[in-house]
């Protein structure tokens, strides 16, 4: 019985860490380098298209067809690093990504 | 005699129906007028004080909107809501979805209006450029004090019971001026009758009492023929007379009421109908059962006789019958007549009604007829076919 369980609870801990390492690995891993965070960035996605569906369409947009008039980095910023390339993931994966980004950083249950 | 005691009754049952109607459609028009006055009333004086309350509002919508501003800028180092304790708020997204809310009514937020109440509360929406986390709309909340509730139902109150006064006594003008004619017309007519009938009264008396004084034994066939010709007219006319003098007296004779026996009367007054049946050649056929008795005024009950004889003999054809049965509780009249159809007959208790006015009278033998069964409880039944004659029964209490 314990046996059952320990192999439960490892295959829910790999799937997790699979999809963590969607987000890990595709966003954070090039994003690290950049001056502005992550976090800065959800924000100004935030700014601009303020729901969750709206900017996760708007975040999904950008990463299939990065533009620079869509882009919401600073000229200097772009000017500097370049635009990010275009999403080497499929649809779902870029959706799961999109997901922990928006659980990450988002503000409901946050506010005091 | 007075003029107005003698059509007192006629005008005021037909003024009351009118005033009634007037009164109820009146009153309906006034109220709706007065009730569509009061809401736009209410509505303005709601506008108002919501036009009032919504600078106050805007005031405390800008200074959350900076507060949002700061929060979301610095979200990563504090992450409390800007709160006050003069307003509450709520912050919306963009899909409608709250973001956070310290509202007292939160789920009846209306983002697609600009200000309003609800619930003892009023609320300010306000639609944001940026959103700073994520906000689109901020709704600011306070509480409704009520006051110009209070004042605008007082007001309504107030100034609407005054306009119903002054609409309701305008209403009252209204109507005499409308009704003033009409009472002047039937004033007009019952003058002229009560004046018609006191001419009547000495000239036909003359005659008729002549009439009787003459040997008509003595005369040539076709004088005497004359003579009865004149004795039928002078007849005719003495009936009129006793109907008008009834009907402009009524109100003044006082009623002689006893038991009289019916039998003698109504075979009176059938011989008195049978000279004037004559020049029709109408005959008439009785059943008359002795020892029947009514408690009446034998005035009024020879009135109603009459009318019902006359009617008998006026509606009838020539050569026609006319069949008079007397029974306990109940008398009959039958003629050979015209008859009535449906419609006519709920309309023959009508003043001034005349079937026909190729035959004399003036139309009021059954409204006479109608008063003294009123006055006594009598019923009457009248049952009548189109060209086959008419049946009017009076019954009573045996």
């Amino acid at each position: 019985m314990g046996r059952i369980i320990v192999t439960i609870l490892l295959i829910t801990t790999a799937l997790w860490a699979s999809d963590v390492n969607i987000y890990e690995r595709n966003c954070v891993e090039c994003h690290k380098n950049l001056p502005v965070s992550l976090e800065k960035f959800f924000f100004d996605y935030l700014l601009k298209y303020s729901s969750e569906r709206r900017v996760k369409q708007a975040l999904r947009n950008y990463l299939k067809h990065p533009r620079k008039k869509a882009s919401l980095a600073t000229n200097e910023l772009v000017e500097q690093y370049g635009l990010m390339p275009k999403t080497t993931l499929d649809d779902e994966d870029l959706r799961k990504a999109i997901d922990i980004y928006w659980e990450k950083y988002k503000v409901f249950g946050k506010i005091e | 005699m007075s003029v107005s005691n003698v059509t007192a009754t006629g005008i005021n049952r037909s003024e009351r129906i009118t005033l009634i109607r007037f009164v109820g459609l009146y009153s309906f028009l006034v109220l709706m007028i007065l009730i569509l006055g009061s809401t736009i009333y209410f509505k303005l004086q709601k506008d108002l004080m919501l036009q009032t309350k919504r600078l106050e509002l805007e005031e405390y919508s800008k200074e959350l909107i900076d507060g949002l501003k700061l929060l979301h800028i610095y979200f990563d180092h504090y992450r409390t809501y800007p709160r006050n304790p003069l307003y509450r708020s709520a912050i919306y997204d963009a899909d409608h979805v709250r973001i956070f809310s310290t509202l007292k009514h939160p789920d009846g937020v209306q983002l697609e209006k600009v200000i309003y109440t609800t619930d003892g509360v009023i609320q300010y929406i306000h639609v944001l450029d940026s959103y700073y986390l994520g906000t689109k709309y901020t709704v600011v909340e306070i509480d409704d004090d009520e006051k110009w509730f209070t004042a605008a139902w007082n007001n309504i109150l107030l100034y609407g019971g005054v306009l119903l006064v002054v609409f309701l006594a305008a209403g009252v003008l209204l109507m005499r001026l409308f009704l003033a004619p009409m009472r002047n017309a039937i004033h007009l007519l019952d003058r002229f009758i009560k004046d018609t009938t006191h001419e009547l009264n000495t000239p036909v008396s003359a005659i008729l009492s002549n009439i009787e004084m003459i040997d008509t034994q003595k005369l040539d066939p076709k004088t005497a023929k004359k003579v009865r010709r004149i004795e039928i007219g002078a007849r005719t006319i003495s009936t009129i007379y006793q109907d008008l003098t009834y009907l402009a007296l009524n109100h003044k004779i006082v009623s002689q009421d006893r038991l009289i026996e019916l039998g003698p009367l109504v075979q009176e007054r059938i011989e008195y109908f049978k000279i004037l049946g004559e020049s029709k050649k109408i005959t008439f056929e009785t059943d008359i059962q002795p020892g029947v008795k009514l408690y009446i005024d034998s005035g009024k009950m020879a009135r109603l006789i009459d009318n019902l004889l006359s009617n008998a003999v006026k509606y009838n054809r020539r050569g026609g019958e006319i069949f008079v049965r007397l029974r306990p509780g109940e008398l009959l009249v039958q003629d050979s007549g015209i008859g009535m159809e449906e419609k006519q007959i709920r309309e023959v208790f009508k003043r001034y009604k005349r079937l026909d006015s190729g035959v004399g009278g003036f139309g009021i033998g059954l409204s006479i007829v109608a008063m003294i069964a009123e006055e006594y409880g009598l019923t009457i039944d009248i049952r009548s076919k189109k060209g086959q004659g008419s049946e009017v029964t009076v019954r009573w209490d045996a």
